[in-house]
């Protein structure tokens, strides 16, 4: 079961992430007026790029942006997808933390060996971001762990279904705040869009991609939009289980397990669409921040509630 | 075979090395790697043997005695491993310098006493071995003359004032128990009164926290580490700085014990939680200060301090998972610095010395071997899973998070992203990017420098992906320290609040790359371009300038700076000027007058006419 579990969970993850995509464009299109392109083009884009001739840099070009797509599968295989986590016993949040460096890393070599600056300010920018959202993130987590008293998500997921959702709660409440303000700097999307810049750096780290490239670089960020959102609603949404706990209950006790797990991914699901929604008229409101701006804003505020937040769980305890 | 045999054969090879380089340098160059390669093989054939001797009976009323456990072994094996491979390293490294003899004789006495120090038994022979070591370790720091001798100067300095502090608790021992025999006084300091067991760690934090480089102890660490010849910065940040590491675990769960050492202090005051913050923050500020830095060797010298402080927080922090860590750590990072340094020493050997990150770039397509071993080892320093740093990482992130101490683990996971900062940045200065026209007729490393490079590669994907080799033998040192045995696999740990298993990511990472591979093979064949050829908005690419290297976090750079100056070694200089002013106003009174001199003795007398006459001290 796992085994097919973890064959179909990255295609998923892969069909949400493009739709998010898509959907985005879309959304995005009717806030300003225009009619937008259909849901799918992203995947009209990237079977047609596919088929188009591309360079390459060198063979660091090929394998990173590989490397890149290949350590964000493994990230959506240790998140739990509604009752679904198939590599749950490998090392928990602290794994998960890691891994999600990988994809950032394979495409920062990738883009590196393109020897283009606009790309490598993209990477530095990224990095910087990075550090910026990760002081609050970092902290956000501890508040967790340390109130769950595990470093396991899935551990955190079920103890969200018997004392609800993380984010009402009081103890980590501010976390929850905080995690909301830092969640556009993780997608990179605006205020936040500093990475990739399209008309200030060319599109930082995509400027070489093309063809097969860029379709890649396409499936990434559907990858990683997915692994954004859905760590948050893991962490702070309570997962799935929770809103069907009766019916799950029928469900099991009638044989159909598999339908069970259809339901939980699609509450799931839907969360992540709520969520993503948000995101995207935070993304339409606002215009691009300077990356020390961002940064300022993301060690002030954020960082502060998050601090906050970390001390009420040590002195509150569970 | 007998311990003393190895030391013998360590030392005698130094000498005999030294002698053959006046014959013939081939012959040098094979004893030298056959002495270190001996002390391998003999060190590896103690494995998991337990010995104890005297061997030189008598040294001022002093039994000396030689001594194996596995936590000596543990330490000697990775120092006899790193000592041979920078030998090998060293072969085509040092072919052309001056003095090539005496460099020998150096590295290979260097790695003899460090031997010396984790094999003896007993404080008199670990300190004439520490003293060894030092000594050494000063003229090969200096062997480059010019700035390198500032450097050497400041490392034996400090490491003076580190080697009287352990002088002064080694009398204080002798005096309170008659015996520096380290099983005895095992059993007997425990007992003592809280007191003067803070005063003698107080004494041996200092001896050894100077060598490890701990806050604020680690201001030669950046200037010996960026002057030394590059095969010994990675003896030197590999090996050599971790016998402080050796010292604290001697000090600490082998002769005070765990329970005093725990009990010591109350709360937050308790003296292994100030060590704990101290080693956090010596994980922090260093690890930022190696991201502003643009010299290779100096960034990875930073880099080393931030990376000990992992090492002391685990220590100190004294849970069994901890402890495990901070050995675990002390491996790993005497594997991938060792041979960070030799990517850089086979750059600068290539580039003839150059260790400017802002004037390289692109010399992967020159030197791909090195390039694999700058990205392994860097992997091994973030930690990114599947290799050894994770595992030891992960297991300090882990303890102190479940037991209560999230501020230190933020300080250890910030201090990750530090890494990171400058990880990032030494790869792509060094080999993306494009490739300066000068460059563009560099060979590859010479075979004798890509060999380490290639090993220690190989050990960092090994323990990172089958993490059980060294966690046993690490399992068996910490039950020795009383602390109960951890539930290992050759995958992991599994405990019940967390396990922990490389196989499955490791088995996950490969087939996703294989099937993401064969997706993209599916799609056209990419043309290769040059590195010229490139999007530039419609504009001309410049040859040689267009990389990006200068200030790579500039608006980083901008925020931390000012918080970020050393301001130690600021404080050192300053009073090494004081010390300096006072002694000139001092020296004034030689006036090279005889009558003055005269006038001197005569005040001298009738000061000690007074004293004798007022207080009688003389009978």
């Amino acid at each position: 079961m796992n085994i097919i579990w973890m064959i179909f969970l990255p295609i998923i993850a892969f069909i949400i992430g493009i739709f998010f995509l898509g959907l985005s464009r879309k959304i995005m299109a009717r806030i300003h007026w225009r009619y937008g392109p259909p849901v799918t083009q992203p995947i009209i884009d990237i079977i047609r790029s596919f088929s188009q001739r591309s360079v390459s840099h060198g063979i660091l070009f090929n394998l990173g942006i590989v490397f890149s797509i290949a350590g964000s599968i493994v990230v959506v295989l240790f998140l739990p997808f509604g009752k679904i986590c198939p590599l749950s016993g490998s090392g928990g949040l602290l794994v998960i933390l890691y891994l999600m460096l990988l994809a950032p890393l394979g495409i920062a070599l990738s883009g590196g060996e393109a020897a283009n600056p606009n790309i490598s300010i993209g990477i530095s920018r990224k990095f910087i971001l990075a550090l910026g959202y990760e002081i609050p993130m970092l902290f956000i987590l501890l508040s967790l762990m340390t109130y769950y008293k595990t470093i396991s998500i899935v551990e955190i997921v079920e103890a969200q279904q018997n004392m609800g959702w993380s984010i009402i709660s009081l103890p980590l409440l501010l976390s929850g705040i905080s995690y909301l303000l830092v969640l556009p700097a993780i997608m990179g999307i605006r205020p936040f869009e500093v990475v990739g810049a399209p008309q200030e750096i060319s599109s930082g780290p995509m400027a070489e991609y093309g063809g097969q490239f860029l379709a890649l670089a396409t499936v990434e960020h559907a990858f990683s939009l997915f692994i954004g959102i859905a760590l948050f609603v893991n962490l702070f949404l309570g997962g799935s289980g929770d809103i069907l706990v009766p019916v799950e209950n029928f469900l099991t006790s009638a044989g159909l397990g598999c339908i069970v797990s259809f339901l939980t991914g699609l509450a799931f699901s839907l969360k992540m669409l709520v969520v993503f929604v948000i995101c995207l008229f935070i993304n339409a409101v606002y215009p691009r921040l300077r990356i020390e701006q961002a940064i300022r804003y993301l060690w002030r505020w954020p960082t502060l509630f998050a601090f906050a937040g970390l001390v009420i769980v040590l002195i509150v305890g569970r | 075979m007998s311990l003393k045999l190895l030391l013998i054969i360590a030392f005698s090879g130094a000498l005999v090395t030294y002698v053959s380089g006046k014959l013939s340098q081939r012959l040098r160059d094979v004893l030298a790697v056959l002495a270190s390669c001996a002390s391998v093989v003999m060190v590896a054939l103690f494995y998991g043997k337990s010995i104890e001797n005297a061997f030189y009976l008598v040294f001022l009323d002093l039994d000396l005695y030689l001594r194996l456990n596995t936590l000596s072994w543990f330490f000697a094996i990775t120092i006899a491993i790193v000592g041979a491979l920078s030998i090998i390293f060293s072969l085509s490294y040092i072919k052309k310098k001056e003095r090539t003899d005496f460099y020998y004789l150096m590295m290979l006495l260097v790695n003899a006493s460090m031997l010396g120090i984790v094999l003896s038994g007993d404080l008199v022979s670990f300190y004439i071995f520490w003293e060894i070591m030092s000594w050494s370790t000063f003229l090969l720091i200096s062997y480059n003359r010019g700035p390198a001798l500032a450097a050497g100067m400041k490392y034996i300095i400090m490491s003076i004032v580190g080697s009287v502090a352990m002088l002064i608790g080694m009398l204080s021992l002798y005096g309170s128990y008659g015996t520096l025999v380290i099983t005895e006084l095992a059993a007997d300091v425990p007992s003592a009164s809280s007191g003067y067991i803070l005063f003698l760690l107080l004494l041996f934090f200092t001896a050894f926290g100077v060598k490890n480089a701990v806050l604020p102890f680690h201001t030669w660490l950046p200037d010996a580490h960026s002057e030394a010849p590059s095969p010994f910065s990675a003896v030197l940040s590999g090996i050599l700085i971790k016998m402080g590491t050796y010292g604290f675990f001697l000090i600490i769960y082998v002769v005070i014990g765990l329970k005093v050492f725990l009990n010591l202090g109350q709360g937050l005051l308790s003296f292994h939680y100030i060590l704990s913050i101290l080693g956090a923050i010596t994980i922090i500020i260093p690890s930022f200060i190696a991201v502003l830095q643009n010299d290779a060797k100096r960034l990875l010298a930073w880099s080393t301090v931030g990376q000990a402080g992992y090492i002391i927080l685990g220590i100190a922090f004294g849970t069994s998972l901890s402890i495990t860590s901070g050995l675990f750590h002390f491996l790993n990072h005497a594997v991938f610095k060792a041979l960070l340094f030799m990517v850089v020493g086979a750059v600068e050997y290539r580039t003839h010395g150059v260790r400017d990150l802002n004037s390289l770039g692109g010399l992967i397509k020159k030197m791909p071997i090195t390039f694999i071993g700058a990205l392994v080892g860097v992997c091994g320093l973030i930690g990114v899973p599947l290799t050894n740093g994770f595992i030891s990482k992960w297991l300090i992130y882990k303890t102190l998070i479940l037991e209560g101490s999230p501020f230190l683990a933020f300080a250890a996971l910030i201090g990750t992203w530090g890494t990171i900062f400058y990880s990032y940045k030494l790869i792509h200065n060094i080999f993306l990017g494009q490739l300066p026209e000068k460059y563009k007729d560099i060979k590859k490393a010479p075979f004798s420098m890509q060999i380490p490079m290639i090993i220690f590669s190989l050990i960092i994907v090994l323990f990172g992906i089958l993490p059980g080799i060294p966690l046993k033998v690490i399992n068996n040192i910490v039950t020795s320290f009383g602390f109960e045995s951890l539930n290992i696999n050759l995958w992991g740990i599994s405990s019940e609040t967390g396990t922990l298993n490389t196989v499955n990511i490791f088995v996950a990472v490969i087939i996703a790359v294989i099937i993401i591979w064969l997706i993209y093979k599916a799609g056209r064949r990419a043309v290769k371009v040059d590195q010229d050829n490139n999007y530039a908005a419609g504009a001309y690419v410049p040859r040689d300038r267009y990389h990006y290297t200068v200030d790579f976090y500039n608006p980083l750079y901008r925020m931390i700076s000012p918080f970020l100056k050393d301001f130690i070694d600021i404080f050192y200089v300053k009073l090494t000027g004081w010390t300096r002013k006072l002694c000139g106003k001092i020296r004034l009174v030689y006036t090279g007058d005889v009558g003055n001199y005269v006038m001197y003795i005569v005040l001298f007398i009738a000061l000690l006419i007074f004293i004798q006459l007022n207080w009688s001290v003389w009978k």
